[in-house]
């Protein structure tokens, strides 16, 4: 009987090899997703901390709506919907690559490259689990904001780019980590990270407007793709669904994507060469 | 054992075998100020994160400023004393996780089984966190002094500044402490700094208790911090005056014996 269950549930190697890279990368995709949901203490800071800042922001700058070229709210917590959602998955993104580099600690990683897994999906598997988190956790946050008042003005479709950009940060933010986790394999070095990450949210349009930033620094965030990309997921919240912001909101954090995920590629190429 | 019984035979006598109390507190804070030369990256965060700070609330929220009813229109003014202060939550949280690495990889048992006293090994990491608070102190007012922040009231200003940063990075110490005694792991600093974060975030750090709205006007006014910060920035918004130190200074007062007790009964609770 366990014989037979065994024959079940492990198919002969060269059976294993036909499973295609797709469905590799969604069985690890659902490892990835189901260890972080598993461990509270790694999802629930990703919650928690962004609401706190956005609570705490809408009741010490309530008063700052009504200064000239403030755009158009109903409060400052729909203001802030969009930089609370990023600053969510940064987090969960951020322990995505962690986790990486702890398969690598603990030897997970070993056991994924010698077994017969396409070597992309190992990387992509992880990836897509941060993403698919992220998009959960948007809907929580837009939920939890509208309890509040602060609705998402774009209706369904709004909701829809929120949830898009979402997942490119994930994938954005996971490439660059999981590039710095492959690289040196150390769960804390990807952790020093988020101070980096959270200084390129702050000097962006996230928490206050570029038009009433002045001198260099509002320079500087006028030219950070984070305030293009929140300045078109903004629209979706307090203007309405428009097609080109919502592009700007998704596509900014693709292209960065594109360009941090081929990184994390590169250190994974280097790596198994350097192991093999 | 031994050492201990020694130890225990020298009873309240600040005297003992291994040296006195200030003297072996001394020689534990410049060991915690040699970490500093010797792993840089450890202090890090406390100059780092404060001119981070200084120089993101400053440049992101300089508009609130233009708020009718804003204490100053400088926002240095405003943000370099809040800064300054988080600088000083990174010195005292700093000196904590020293000596959770010292309880991880066995050097405070060699500490505890010395024939000194203990009360040493709690004032020796707060005489380094008091030297330690100097480095924020310096480098943020030199940062921000070149970039305009301006003293209201001659350098009085300064000095109620720095008895607030110094006052705050003991309490942090002895908070982190507390939960270092507690956890005796460096999983402890997580929930140091949570403590510490949240405390500072519901205080008046971003903006005056007078403009905020809401369930945050109630918990800043509660929270003793707001007090200490009350003090801070008094030589950056006017005069100084008894009315903005005295809360401060019992403020600082009361955490110091709080979390004095909060240290002392978990350092008792762990060598016992």
């Amino acid at each position: 009987m366990s014989a037979a269950a065994g024959t079940t549930l492990a198919p002969p190697v060269e059976h294993r090899r036909d499973i295609r890279p797709f469905a590799q990368a969604m069985a690890l995709a659902g490892r990835s997703a189901r260890s972080t949901l598993r461990q509270p203490e790694m999802w629930l800071p990703s919650l928690i901390f962004p609401l706190m800042i956005a609570a705490v922001n809408n009741s010490a700058m309530a008063r700052a709506v009504n200064l000239p070229g403030f755009p158009p709210v109903d409060s400052v917590l729909q203001f802030l919907l969009p930089a609370t959602i990023v600053q969510g998955v940064m987090f969960g993104a951020i322990s995505g690559g962690s986790d990486l580099a702890l398969d690598i600690q603990n030897g997970f990683w070993e056991r994924l490259v010698a077994s017969p897994v396409s070597r992309p999906a190992i990387l992509i598997g992880r990836l897509t689990g941060g993403a698919l988190l992220g998009a959960c956790q948007t809907v929580v946050f837009v939920a939890i904001f509208a309890l509040f008042g602060a609705r998402v003005d774009g209706g369904p479709a709004g909701v829809l780019v929120l949830m898009g950009m979402a997942v490119m940060v994930t994938l954005m933010i996971g490439g660059i980590t999981a590039a710095v986790g492959v690289r040196t394999g150390s769960q804390e070095t990807v952790d020093a990270a988020f101070p980096l990450v959270f200084i390129l949210l702050f000097m962006s349009s996230a928490f206050f407007p570029t038009a009433l930033m002045s001198g260099w620094f509002r320079s500087v965030a006028e030219h950070n793709p984070l305030s293009w990309m929140i300045d078109g997921a903004r629209h979706q919240v307090i203007v309405g669904f428009d097609a080109s912001e919502a592009l700007q909101a998704v596509l900014v954090p693709a292209v960065i994507a594109v360009f941090t995920i081929s990184l994390a590629v590169r250190q994974m190429q280097k790596r198994l060469e350097r192991d093999s | 054992m031994t050492a201990s019984a020694t130890f225990a035979s020298s009873g309240g006598d600040n005297t003992a075998p291994g040296g006195s109390i200030v003297g072996v507190a001394s020689s534990l804070a410049q060991r915690s100020l040699v970490n500093i030369v010797r792993t840089p990256s450890a202090v890090v965060p406390t100059i780092a994160m404060p001119l981070f700070f200084i120089v993101a609330f400053s440049g992101a929220f300089s508009a609130l400023t233009e708020i009718p009813g804003f204490p100053t229109d400088n926002a240095l003014n405003w943000f370099m004393p809040w800064a300054i202060m988080q600088g000083a939550a990174f010195a005292g949280m700093g000196i904590c996780f020293g000596v959770a690495r010292d309880l991880e990889n066995g050097f405070y048992d060699r500490l505890l089984m010395a024939p000194t006293h203990r009360g040493a090994l709690i004032l020796g990491p707060m005489a380094a966190a008091s030297v330690r608070v100097l480095l924020p102190v310096v480098t943020v007012s030199v940062v921000g002094f070149a970039a305009g922040a301006r003293l209201t009231d001659g350098l009085i200003g300064m000095v109620t500044l720095v008895v607030a940063a110094e006052g705050f990075a003991l309490v942090a110490g002895l908070w982190g402490l507390g939960v270092v005694y507690r956890v005796r792991n460096q999983k402890s600093s997580a929930l140091i700094q949570v403590g510490i974060f949240v405390t500072m975030f519901l205080s008046i750090g971003q903006a005056p208790v007078a403009l905020m709205e809401g369930w945050l006007v109630h918990v800043a006014r509660l929270n003793p911090l707001t007090y200490v910060l009350n003090m801070a920035r008094a030589g950056f918004l006017g005069a100084v005056t008894w009315a903005e130190v005295w809360p401060g200074l019992l403020a600082i007062a009361g955490g110091l014996v709080v979390f004095g007790i909060w240290a002392g009964t978990g350092f008792r609770r762990m060598v016992r």
